[in-house]
C-alpha cells in the first residue's frame, strides 16, 4: 500500500476509534467527592414539554445546592422510546460514582429503567405518575408526585363532591399514563356512585378530537374528565370553546402546566378545572413565590408542578447527601425513611416508594388566571 | 475440506472488501478490551437492529417493495416473546423461533393480497398494518397491557445460564447477526441473486425467462418479516419491558434509514447502517433537546457524501487504496453444435383465441397451429391484434374466450414464468433487459431456469451460467468487451441480439419475436434472418411479428394476416400478399370495389 492511502486507512481507523466510544465525546464526568446526580428526562418527543419542565426543575435544585457541597450532574435526553432511556441509564451507570438518578416522567420509560435499577441498586427519583412503578415492589423507585391512586381520587371526588356531577364522560390517552388515570377514573367514579356514560381512548398524536366530543355530549354526559398530555388537552379544549361543549370541563394534570394554558386563550381556558399535586404560579406562599421568580429568571418560563416536584425532589436527595448518604444504598435508605418539608408540600415514602399524597383542583378564573379552588391532602 | 468448498472460501475471500475485515477485527477488539457496560449494551442493539435491517433490505433492497410494516413484525416478534417469557414463562429456546414463525405467519397472511398491489399502494397497505397492529397493542390491555406495555421479561437464558449484559449478550446477537447475514447472503449470491434482480428491475423480462417475479417477492417478504420478528425477540429480551412504541412509525424511519444508509443490497451496508445509526444519538446526547437535530444533520450530510449508501462508498475507497485487475472475460465455448435443441415434435394449437379491451376487441377467433420447425409470421395493420396475441400465447394477458395447447397442455392464462418454463421464449418490440446488469447476466439469468424449471435457483455456480451465456452472445454477434458492458449503454442492435441470446438461453421450443429487425441495418438483419433459419432448421417453432415484408417473406414459412383483430389471410407469403383483403388491410379498399370510392 502506497504511503498516502496506509495514511488514510490509519486516519480512519483511529477516527472509528474515537467516534464509536462515546466517552471521548461528551463532558467529562465524574470527579473525586462530589455528588453525582444525572438527569435522564425526554427533552424531545411528546413529553418534551413535562420533561423540559423537570430538567428545569432539576437543574434549578442542583444549583441551588447549599455552599460546600459539590454537585456533579449532565442532563441526558430520554426521547420517546423506552430503550433510549435505558441506554441513557446505562450510559450513566458505566462512568460509576452515582448517587442518585432523576428518571423521566415517561411511565413507560420508567418500567424498563427499574429492573436495571434493581440491579445496579441506584435510586431513581421521578414525578412518573404510572401507578404500576410503586407496585413492583422496587425499593429503588422514589415518587414525588402523587400517584393516580391519589391523583384521581382527588379528580374524581371534586367532579362527583365538589360539582355534583354524576354522569361524567371520560377521555383519556392511550398511553401509560393515560390508561392507568382512566383505571383509577373508573374506580372511584364507581365508588362514588357515579355512572361514566361515556369514554374513550385517544391516540398522542391525535389532532381532531370533535368526534370524541360529539359523542359525549350525544351521550348526556353532565362533565367531561380528561387524562390527557399537555399538547392534545390543549387541542381539545380549543375545539371544545368552539363547539360551545356546555359542561364542566376537569383535566388532568397537564392543564396546570402554565405552557399548556399558553396555548389557550384565556376565554378558551375559562372555568376549566384540573387536578395537579400543586400550582406554583397560583401560590401566595412567599417561598414558592421567591422560587416561581427564580425560575422565571433562570428560564424566562413559567414553571409549573413538575418543575416544583421534580426541584423538591432533588432538594430531598442532597439533603440527605448533606447528611450523609453519599452512596447510592445510602442514599435508598434516607429517601425510604425520611420526611422532607418541600415548597409544594411535605414528602414521605409510605412505603412502596410514593413520597407525595397531597393533591389540589385548580381551576381557571373568567379571566382564564388559575387559582386553587380546593385541596386534597394526605389521600395516598 | 473439499476442494469445492475451499474454492468457494477463496472465491469468497478474495471478494471480500479489506476495510470490511479491518472493520470486524476493530470491533472485535473494541468489545472485548476497550467497552465498557454501556459500550457493549450499545453494540448489543445496534446488533438487534442489523438484524432487522438484513432482513429489511430483502423485501426494500432486492425484492424493490418499499415496505412500511418491518416495524410491525419487530413489535410483533417483541410482544410474542414478552407474552410467552411473562404469561408461560417459557426460555430464550422457545420464544425466539416462535417470534421469528409470528412474524413470518402475519407476513405470509397479509401478503397475499398486499403482495398484488404497486409502488405507492404497497407502501400505503403496509403502513396501514403497522398502524393496525400498533392499535392492537395500544387497545388491547387485557392481553399487551396497554400503553405501558408488558414488562418482566426475563433475560435470554440459555441452558440455565442468564445471558444478562456484557461479551456473552454482545456473543449472542452479533453471533444470530452472522448467522442471519450469512443465509441473507447465500440467498442473494449466484444465478439467485441475478434473478432477484432482474424480478426487480424488470419482471416482465424475469417472467419471459421463466422467473416468477410473485413467488420471489413473497419470498423475500416472508424472509424480511422473520428477521424482524427475530430481532424484536431479541429486543424484549434485552429491554426486559415491551410496550406500543416498538410499533410506531420512528422504528420504521430508523430501519429505513439504517438501510438507505448503510447500503440497501448488502449484509455489510445493514451492519454499518445499524451500527451507525444507534451510535450516532448516543455520540450527540450531550447536545439536550439540540441532538435530534445535530442528529438528523449528521445523516444528512452522510447521504449527501454517500448517496448510494456506506457500502457504495466503501467500494470506491476500496477501488482507490487497492485497485485492482477488472474480472477476467469467462471462457467462451468453442462455436460448435446447435443454438437449439428444441425437439421437432412440438406443437402450439391455438384454437378461437379472444381477447377484449374493455369496447374494443383486440383478438377475435383466432386459430391456428405451429409446428416444430416452422416459422410462422405474423402481419397486419397497427393496432391489428399481433402483439396481443403473443401477449396471449406468453401469459402478459389473459385470454377471454378460446384454448392455447402446447403439446396437449392448454396454458391458455397460465402465468408469464410458467409459460416460459414450458418452453415458450420470448422477445419484445422493445427490448426488455436488465438495464443495470452486463449482456452477460442478462442472459446468464435466463440459463438457470432452463436448467431447471422446478425452480428459479438451479445451484449452478454463476461463473458456470455466464460461460454459457457468453456462447450464445458470441454465436449472436456479441463482442466479449460488449458483454461486459451494461446493456443500457449498448446500441439498439446490440440490445436486441442480447434479448434473442436470453431468450434462446432458456432453451425454449418455441420462440416469439416482436418486431425483431426493427432498427436493425442490412447486415444485422441479414445475420438475424440466417440466425432464426438455423434454429427453424434445428426443431425450434417460430412466431415473428414484423412490418418488414421483405424480410418476413424471405423467413417465414407461413404468415398470418390480422386485421382488427382477426385472421383475413393466411398462407405462403406469396398468397398472402396477393389477398385482396389483406391489400385492403394495409392500403384501404381498391377503387371499384364494394364500398371504396
Amino acid at each position: 500500500m502506497r504511503p498516502i492511502q496506509t495514511t488514510i486507512a490509519m486516519i480512519a481507523l483511529a477516527a472509528a476509534v474515537a467516534l464509536i466510544h462515546p466517552g471521548l465525546i461528551g463532558p467529562a464526568m465524574a470527579q473525586t467527592g462530589a455528588i453525582r446526580i444525572p438527569v435522564l428526562v425526554p427533552l424531545t418527543g411528546p413529553l418534551a414539554l413535562e420533561g423540559t419542565s423537570q430538567r428545569n426543575g432539576a437543574v434549578m435544585a442542583l444549583t441551588d445546592a447549599p455552599v460546600g457541597v459539590r454537585i456533579e450532574y449532565e442532563v441526558l435526553d430520554t426521547g420517546a422510546a423506552p430503550e433510549t432511556a435505558v441506554n441513557a441509564l446505562e450510559r450513566v451507570l458505566a462512568r460509576g460514582g452515582v448517587s442518585v438518578i432523576v428518571a423521566p416522567i415517561f411511565g413507560a420509560q420508567m418500567l424498563a429503567m427499574l429492573p436495571i435499577a434493581a440491579e445496579r441498586k441506584v435510586p431513581l427519583i421521578t414525578i412518573s405518575g404510572t401507578a404500576q412503578l410503586t407496585e413492583m415492589g422496587n425499593p429503588y423507585v422514589f415518587r414525588f408526585f402523587p400517584n393516580d391512586s391519589v391523583a384521581k381520587t382527588a379528580h374524581a371526588l371534586y367532579v362527583v363532591e365538589a360539582l355534583g356531577k354524576k354522569r361524567p364522560a371520560v377521555l383519556f390517552q392511550t398511553t401509560a399514563y393515560g390508561q392507568s388515570g382512566r383505571q383509577h377514573l373508573a374506580a372511584n367514579f364507581a365508588r362514588l356512585g357515579a355512572t361514566v356514560v361515556f369514554e374513550e381512548g385517544l391516540d398522542i398524536n391525535l389532532k381532531d378530537f370533535l368526534p370524541a366530543l360529539i359523542k359525549a355530549k350525544q351521550a348526556n354526559a353532565d362533565a367531561l374528565v380528561l387524562q390527557l398530555h399537555a399538547a392534545p388537552t390543549a387541542l381539545l379544549l380549543r375545539q371544545a370553546a368552539s363547539m360551545g361543549l356546555g359542561i364542566p370541563i376537569v383535566a388532568g394534570s397537564a392543564m396546570h402546566q402554565p405552557t399548556t394554558a399558553a396555548l389557550l386563550q384565556p376565554a378558551e381556558r375559562k372555568g376549566v378545572c384540573a387536578e395537579s399535586a400543586s400550582s406554583p404560579v397560583s401560590s401566595i406562599d412567599p417561598a414558592v413565590e421567591r422560587w416561581v421568580a427564580a425560575y422565571r429568571r433562570e428560564f424566562g418560563a413559567e414553571p409549573d408542578d413538575f418543575a416544583l416536584t421534580q426541584y423538591d425532589a432533588v432538594r430531598m436527595a442532597i439533603d440527605a447527601a448533606v447528611q450523609g448518604a453519599r452512596g447510592p444504598e445510602e442514599m435508598r435508605a434516607a429517601l425510604a425513611s425520611g420526611n422532607f418539608t418541600g415548597l409544594a408540600m411535605t414528602y414521605k415514602s409510605d412505603g412502596m416508594g410514593n413520597m407525595a399524597h397531597d393533591a389540589i383542583i385548580m381551576c381557571y378564573d373568567d379571566q382564564g388566571r388559575p387559582r386553587i379552588d380546593r385541596r386534597y391532602p394526605r389521600l395516598g | 475440506m473439499p476442494t469445492a468448498w475451499r474454492k468457494n472460501a477463496a472465491r469468497a475471500a478474495a471478494g471480500l472488501n479489506p476495510l470490511y475485515a479491518a472493520g470486524t477485527v476493530f470491533l472485535v477488539v473494541y468489545a472485548l478490551v476497550f467497552a465498557d457496560s454501556y459500550d457493549q449494551r450499545i453494540l448489543a442493539i445496534a446488533g438487534i437492529y442489523a438484524l432487522l435491517v438484513i432482513g429489511y433490505q430483502l423485501v426494500f433492497g432486492h425484492a424493490g417493495a418499499i415496505s412500511l410494516a418491518q416495524a410491525a413484525f419487530f413489535g410483533l416478534g417483541a410482544y410474542v416473546t414478552a407474552l410467552l417469557a411473562t404469561r408461560l414463562g417459557l426460555p430464550f429456546l422457545v420464544t425466539f423461533p416462535a417470534s421469528l414463525a409470528a412474524a413470518a405467519a402475519l407476513a405470509a397472511l397479509v401478503a397475499l393480497p398486499v403482495l398484488r398491489l404497486e409502488s405507492h399502494y404497497f407502501a400505503l397497505a403496509t403502513l396501514a398494518i403497522g398502524q393496525a397492529a400498533l392499535a392492537a397493542a395500544v387497545n388491547w390491555e387485557s392481553l399487551t397491557g396497554g400503553g405501558g406495555g408488558l414488562g418482566g421479561v426475563p433475560p435470554v437464558s440459555l441452558f440455565g445460564f442468564a445471558i444478562t449484559r456484557g461479551v456473552w449478550l454482545l456473543a449472542l446477537i452479533w453471533g444470530l447477526v452472522a448467522v442471519g447475514g450469512a443465509v441473507a447472503w447465500l440467498l442473494i449470491r449466484g444465478p439467485r441473486g441475478l434473478a432477484i434482480r432482474a424480478a426487480r428491475e424488470a419482471p416482465m423480462a424475469a417472467g419471459a425467462v421463466g422467473i416468477d417475479a410473485g413467488r420471489m417477492r413473497f419470498t423475500l417478504f416472508v424472509l424480511g418479516a422473520a428477521y424482524g420478528g427475530g430481532a424484536g425477540a431479541l429486543h424484549a429480551h434485552l429491554l426486559g419491558v415491551v410496550s406500543p412504541e416498538v410499533l410506531r412509525l420512528p422504528v420504521m424511519v430508523s430501519c429505513l434509514a439504517m438501510t438507505i444508509i448503510g447500503g440497501r443490497t448488502r449484509v455489510a451496508g445493514a451492519i454499518i447502517g445499524a451500527l451507525l445509526l444507534v451510535h450516532l444519538p448516543e455520540w450527540f446526547r450531550f447536545a439536550e433537546r439540540f441532538g435530534p437535530l445535530v442528529y438528523g444533520l449528521a445523516l444528512l450530510a452522510t447521504i449527501i457524501a454517500a448517496p448510494d449508501g456506506l457500502t457504495g462508498a466503501a467500494a470506491r475507497l476500496r477501488q482507490f487504496l487497492w485497485p485492482g485487475a477488472p474480472p477476467p472475460p469467462p471462457e467462451i465455448p468453442p462455436r460448435a453444435g446447435s443454438l437449439s435443441h428444441a425437439p421437432a415434435s412440438t406443437e402450439l394449437k391455438v384454437s378461437d383465441l379472444s381477447k377484449r379491451f374493455g369496447g374494443v376487441a383486440a383478438v377475435r377467433d383466432v386459430s391456428f397451429t405451429l409446428r416444430g420447425g416452422e416459422i410462422l409470421g405474423l402481419i397486419g395493420p397497427n393496432g391489428s391484434g399481433k402483439t396481443t396475441i403473443l401477449n396471449l400465447i406468453t401469459g402478459i394477458e389473459r385470454p377471454d374466450g378460446g384454448r392455447i395447447v402446447l403439446n396437449g397442455e392448454d396454458i391458455a392464462g397460465w402465468n408469464p414464468h410458467r409459460i416460459a418454463r414450458r418452453g415458450i421464449g420470448r422477445a419484445f418490440q422493445t427490448p426488455m433487459l436488465v438495464e443495470s446488469m452486463t449482456a452477460l447476466d442478462n442472459v446468464a439469468l435466463a440459463n438457470q431456469t432452463a436448467l431447471n424449471a422446478r425452480a428459479y435457483y438451479p445451484g449452478r455456480r454463476l461463473a458456470d451460467a455466464r460461460a454459457e451465456a457468453a456462447s450464445f452472445l458470441d454465436r449472436l454477434e456479441i463482442g466479449s468487451s460488449a458483454m461486459h458492458r451494461r446493456v443500457a449503454e449498448l446500441p439498439h442492435g446490440a440490445r436486441r441480439r442480447v434479448e434473442i441470446a436470453r431468450a434462446l438461453a432458456a432453451h425454449p421450443r418455441i420462440l416469439v419475436l416482436d418486431e425483431p429487425a426493427a432498427g436493425l441495418d442490412e447486415n444485422e438483419r441479414e445475420a438475424l434472418r440466417s440466425t432464426l433459419r438455423d434454429l427453424a432448421a434445428q426443431g425450434m417453432a417460430l412466431i415473428v411479428i414484423e412490418h418488414d415484408f421483405h424480410f418476413l417473406s424471405g423467413l417465414a414459412s407461413r404468415l398470418i394476416c390480422l386485421d382488427a383483430g382477426q385472421v383475413i389471410a393466411q398462407g405462403t407469403a406469396d398468397a398472402v400478399r396477393r389477398n385482396r383483403l389483406v391489400v385492403a388491410a394495409f392500403f384501404g379498399p381498391t377503387p371499384g370495389e364494394d364500398g371504396a370510392p
